[in-house]
């Protein structure tokens, strides 16, 4: 049983990934209540943006990995600012349509200008080669992802529960109107949370990019990963976002070793299971 | 009592019209025409959930395309299988199908309902895709639709003119019931728990119940779709349980308006024709289509049923003053 620490560490890289993805979707949703179909979509455009850097500076990957969170966060902002709050007022459903919405054109747009196939991103240096770990060989990239996610799981935990504007945040995912009262710019801190979501969904997506390929079918694919993430961590819950990506990553991984037919059903089942006997999810506060 | 009598002229002029149309049009219009009368009826059903009881669901498709894919595997792997039995194998399909996943996913409300039906859409994508033995996979069934028997005399099908008769008659009956449905205690019922859940539940109303009953309804309506689509095509593909085709219905649904019954069928005119011929010309036709939902999601929630009454009251002048008209209008959400 050699292929066991492999595919242990398969799963942690992939449920870096998701934990990144999932992050900005339970912080939006907790504290604006808006479920964000467009979010994925940014992941994607994160990694078709990185594609594009990469392809004119080669091997820059550093700096796609700086840039792009960046122009997410201006595109998060702007569409929060100016599409969002806008179907804010006509309710629940409308904001939901309008993700969806956003969601189909950006993909639409994606296919238009990169072309409906998939694009292969090429790491080099020291993230491209391989060390010796757990007496196997094993891509240095995939450390190089969980540990991101895992760097940037703390510094989020940090800012919410050890900042002021943790705080602030909290307060308002609590009672906003309240939040208002006392001085708070509420709307303020929805488009910063709403873009700051987006720039990390982007940054994600720039990661993905060299480890699974670049195509625009990929928004869809990881946002129903992230969908079970928190339904079976709990909505708005980002300690359940942290167990629950650990646990479909490495559910994924195992499911295709153990059973290669079912993998794919394997994440649906412990869904469902969890709707069944805790229809809340693990982290979840009861409705 | 004088509008009850409307409605049925109304409809028997609509039945007519359709009656008339395999002599006034080209093979390739009756075609779509046939297409847009399935459809219609799919973002009827689909309208049941997200017009009248405000459940938005992202995996309408499931229903559509499991029934699409039982009438196909009927007929391939049942020699001799009559329509009806194909029909009905499809209809039990959906039935079955919405009463064990709407229990499931109906424990969630608003925005956790949406993903979890979108989730459950892509499972059974997932499930399609790969058990390729039973569904063909990515290569889809092709099978040949049987012939239709009435017990004294067999009418075939192979030809689309019959066929396009049999949608007219089966598939509008379906589209006349649900409008039925809508107006019974049961339609009333799911109507006013969208306005107040709380007030019906004190009222002594299951709603959980009632909203499972709707749940299995609209999803047995889309396995009807579902049926005849794959019966107009005689072929389906995975494209009929994925969540583009919910999309596609959700697209339909709320171009055409989600506030009037006849909002959908109008959405799914549009669609169709705008598919056919926008395809012709841009390959990005779903782009439009995309920045058209957009735009009516922020400025006209109401879609084009709602343009077409306000330009109608501009001109007549007289808003409509029913109450029933008036409640409908609430179901602009």
């Amino acid at each position: 049983m050699a292929d066991i620490p492999v595919f242990f560490l398969h799963g942690l890289a992939y449920a870096g990934l998701l934990f990144l993805v999932s992050a900005g979707l339970t912080l939006v949703f907790g504290m604006m209540n808006v479920l964000n179909f467009a979010h994925a979509a940014m992941y994607m455009l994160g990694a078709y943006f990185s594609y594009s850097i990469m392809m004119h500076a080669t091997g820059q990957f550093w700096l796609s990995l700086m840039v792009c969170p960046v122009i997410l966060f201006i595109i998060g902002a702007l569409i929060e600012r100016f599409l969002l709050r806008r179907a804010h007022v006509h309710g629940h459903v409308q904001e939901l349509l309008l993700t969806f919405g956003l969601a189909y054109i950006i993909t639409e747009l994606v296919k238009w200008y990169w072309g409906n196939y998939p694009l292969a991103v090429n790491i080099e240096g020291f993230l491209g080669s391989t060390v010796p770990i757990f007496g196997i060989t094993y891509p240095v990239y995939r450390i190089f992802i969980f540990a991101c996610a895992a760097f940037i799981g703390v510094v989020l935990a940090m800012i919410l529960y050890k900042t002021r504007l943790g705080i602030i945040l909290r307060a308002a995912v609590n009672d906003n109107e309240m939040a208002n009262t006392l001085g708070v710019n509420v709307p303020m801190v929805f488009m910063g949370v709403f873009a700051f979501g987006a720039a990390l969904s982007g940054f994600a997506g720039v990661i993905a990019g060299p480890l699974l390929s670049t195509f625009p079918g990929m928004a869809q694919e990881i946002l129903i990963d992230a969908f079970v993430v928190i339904v079976v961590g709990g909505f708005g819950s980002l300690g359940g976002a942290v167990i629950a990506s650990l646990l479909i990553g490495e559910l994924q991984s195992f499911g295709v070793l153990l059973f290669p037919k079912l993998s794919m059903a394997l994440v649906y089942l412990l869904m469902a299971a969890i709707l069944i006997i805790k229809p809340s999810g693990l982290f979840g506060e009861e409705q | 009592m004088s509008k009850q009598r409307n409605t049925f002229i109304t409809i028997i002029v609509l039945f007519l019209i359709g009656a008339a149309m395999p002599y006034v049009l080209k093979q390739y219009h009756l075609n779509m025409l046939n297409e847009i009368i399935i459809f219609a009826l799919f973002a009827v059903s689909y309208n049941l959930l997200l017009g009248y009881a405000g459940l938005l669901s992202f995996g309408h498709a499931m229903f559509f395309g499991l029934s699409a894919f039982m009438t196909a595997i009927g007929i391939i792997h049942i020699p001799g299988l009559s329509l009806w039995s194909a029909v009905l194998i499809g209809l039990a399909a959906a039935v079955v199908a919405g009463f064990l996943f709407g229990g499931l996913l109906l424990r969630h409300k608003g925005a956790y309902f949406a993903l979890l039906t979108l989730a459950f859409n892509s499972l059974f994508y997932a499930v399609a895709i790969k058990w390729h033995s039973v569904t063909g996979g990515d290569d889809g069934l092709s099978m040949t639709r049987p012939d239709l028997s009435l017990g004294f005399a067999t009418i075939p099908l192979a030809g689309l003119n019959y066929f396009y008769y049999l949608t007219l008659v089966i598939v509008g009956a379906a589209i006349i019931f649900c409008w039925y449905f809508t107006h019974t205690a049961m339609g009333k019922t799911v109507l006013l728990m969208r306005e107040n859940e709380e007030r019906m539940k004190f009222l002594g109303y299951n709603t959980n119940v009632s909203r499972l009953i709707l749940f299995t309804f609209t999803g047995a309506v889309a396995g009807l779709a579902g049926t005849f689509y794959a019966l107009h095509f005689q072929f389906v593909s995975i494209s009929a349980i994925s969540v583009d085709m919910t999309t596609a219905v959700l697209l339909m649904t709320f171009v055409g308006g989600t506030g009037k019954f006849w909002g959908p069928i109008l959405g799914a005119f549009v669609y169709i024709i705008l598919q056919n011929y926008l395809s012709n010309i841009t390959d990005r036709w779903p782009l439009f289509m995309g920045i058209i939902f957009v735009i009516m999601v922020l400025y006209i929630p109401g879609g084009l049923s709602q343009i077409i009454i306000s330009i109608w009251e501009r001109f007549t002048g007289n808003k409509e003053s029913n109450g029933e008209v008036a409640e409908e209008k609430e179901a602009v959400i």
